[in-house]
């Protein structure tokens, strides 16, 4: 399953952040078997992985099972070739978000970074509000959490920012560049 | 026992009951917990790059000499991987790079493991039996992954043990590793709403008067969002989801508040009544 028609560039860079060790995939399917997700997919785990070593990128990252992955590591767990696909799928959001291509996934997936490098730390509710705008629709499931959350006390918009937020933004910097 | 204490980013908001919990159950067991000074976001599911996620772990890691102790899974999972990933010399030489100070190697705990290792030598802390109550376990995922954690991922028993450490009986729960969907729920409500769904009425079925939790995304999830999905699928559900601090502290006795139980969207008052009235029937 070499790159070759397709674009090598994008399977070296899938390599370099996901780990040469994809290079063994067997296709068995035991990712795509073990996802909780994976009904929901228009490309099972198994022809992502695929789709990156035949360098066929435009499929690859156009593809809504990228953003439904939840990370839960099933897949991780289970692949009998000691491949890591959640991190492969994770390869994959990055390449997107470099290239900066936008979707709704992809903006929250932004928004939460973009808080880390800001503050160091998350604010739900702070992320929730921001995300509204990208969002619109996830208005009703903020707005039910808002009312179940709000009488507990547990809604809370902290702005406090930490000592170290350079180190954080160089971490990003440095171990996020291409 | 001391310990470093990495509360994660929840803990000031819509985890508050998992922190108190956890502060107040520790002090209790004699467990003395320092706060990392300065500590920021594992990065929980939402760093796609993992070189940067192994970075924003070692960071928090580099804070502490002690063993590193977190009640929450994500943040359990993300520093247990960096450590893991933090083996292979390149790695590590390209995260030192970047941190201020170097990284050497950490020990990283879950406050489920800690808790139970305390009570496994000394139980007479435990003045109320939690006699009867059934309780489903539910690990999620993250607990035990990636592999090399306080368990099995494919058979895991941790929690069972715990529960029986409490008097209390573990249900059958066909579905206690199954995955949430909570690190979806904000783009993809839908397919996460389905899975709550599914869970709640696994542990339902299996008659669990009580689930409890590890992490506080899961928590989130199959407590504050029951009443929405209660009303969406029009049945009445009502199982209280209490996070595992939350459960030993009504054995050892402590109060509601200092549990945060005022906190779970679904009340366990009812539960915990329940307890009292066995435990005088004897």
């Amino acid at each position: 399953m070499s790159p070759v028609k397709g674009d090598a560039k994008f399977t070296n860079e899938v390599l370099r952040l996901a780990g040469l060790e994809v290079r063994t995939c067997i296709q068995c399917g035991t990712c795509s078997a073990a996802c909780p997700t994976a009904h929901l997919m228009d490309n099972s785990i198994r022809r992502l992985v695929k789709f990156s070593l035949e360098g066929r990128k435009e499929e690859a990252l156009a593809s809504s099972s990228v953003w439904l992955c939840t990370s839960c590591l099933l897949c991780t767990v289970r692949c009998p070739r000691g491949i890591r696909p959640k991190v492969l799928v994770g390869a994959l959001r990055d390449i997107f978000e470099r290239e900066g291509r936008k979707d709704k996934d992809q903006a929250y997936e932004d928004l939460f970074m973009r808080q880390i490098m800001d503050l160091g730390r998350i604010s739900e509710a702070l992320l929730s509000a921001e995300y509204l705008l990208a969002d619109p629709a996830s208005a009703v499931q903020t707005m039910e959490m808002g009312l179940e959350l709000l009488p507990k006390g547990k809604i809370t918009v902290q702005k406090d920012r930490i000592k170290g937020t350079d180190e954080v933004k160089s971490i990003f910097a440095e171990l996020g560049k291409g | 026992m001391k310990l470093a204490y990495y509360p994660g980013c929840v803990s000031r908001s819509t985890g508050k009951e998992m922190d108190l919990s956890t502060r107040t159950v520790c002090a209790a067991l004699g467990i003395e917990l320092e706060e990392l000074p300065d500590w920021s976001c594992c990065g929980a599911t939402h760093v796609p790059n993992e070189f940067v996620s192994i970075g924003l772990a070692a960071r928090n890691i580099i804070q502490a000499d002690l063993p590193i102790m977190t009640a929450c899974s994500i943040c359990y999972s993300n520093l247990r991987n960096a450590v893991q990933r933090l083996e292979v010399p390149e790695v590590r030489s390209k995260v030192n790079a970047v941190l201020t100070k170097r990284y050497e190697g950490a020990q990283i705990r879950h406050v489920l493991d800690v808790i139970l290792e305390v009570l496994q030598k000394n139980d007479e802390r435990l003045v109320v039996p939690l006699k009867d109550l059934k309780v489903a376990p539910y690990y999620g995922c993250l607990l035990t992954r990636p592999v090399g954690g306080l368990d099995s991922p494919e058979f895991p028993t941790i929690m069972e043990k715990f529960i029986k450490t409490l008097k209390a009986e573990s249900v059958n729960f066909g579905l206690k590793t199954f995955c949430c969907g909570g690190p979806i729920f904000m783009p993809q409500e839908k397919a996460a709403a389905d899975i709550v769904y599914r869970i709640l009425k696994d542990a339902r079925k299996a008659d669990a008067e009580v689930v409890v939790t590890v992490c506080p995304l899961c928590h989130l999830m199959l407590d504050a969002r029951q009443k929405t999905l209660e009303a969406r699928h029009d049945e009445k559900i009502g199982i209280p989801v209490l996070y595992v601090t939350q459960l030993v502290g009504i054995a050892l006795g402590l109060g509601p508040e200092e549990l945060g139980l005022n906190m779970n969207s679904v009340s366990p008052m009812a539960m915990i009544e329940r307890i009292y009235e066995r435990m005088t029937e004897k």
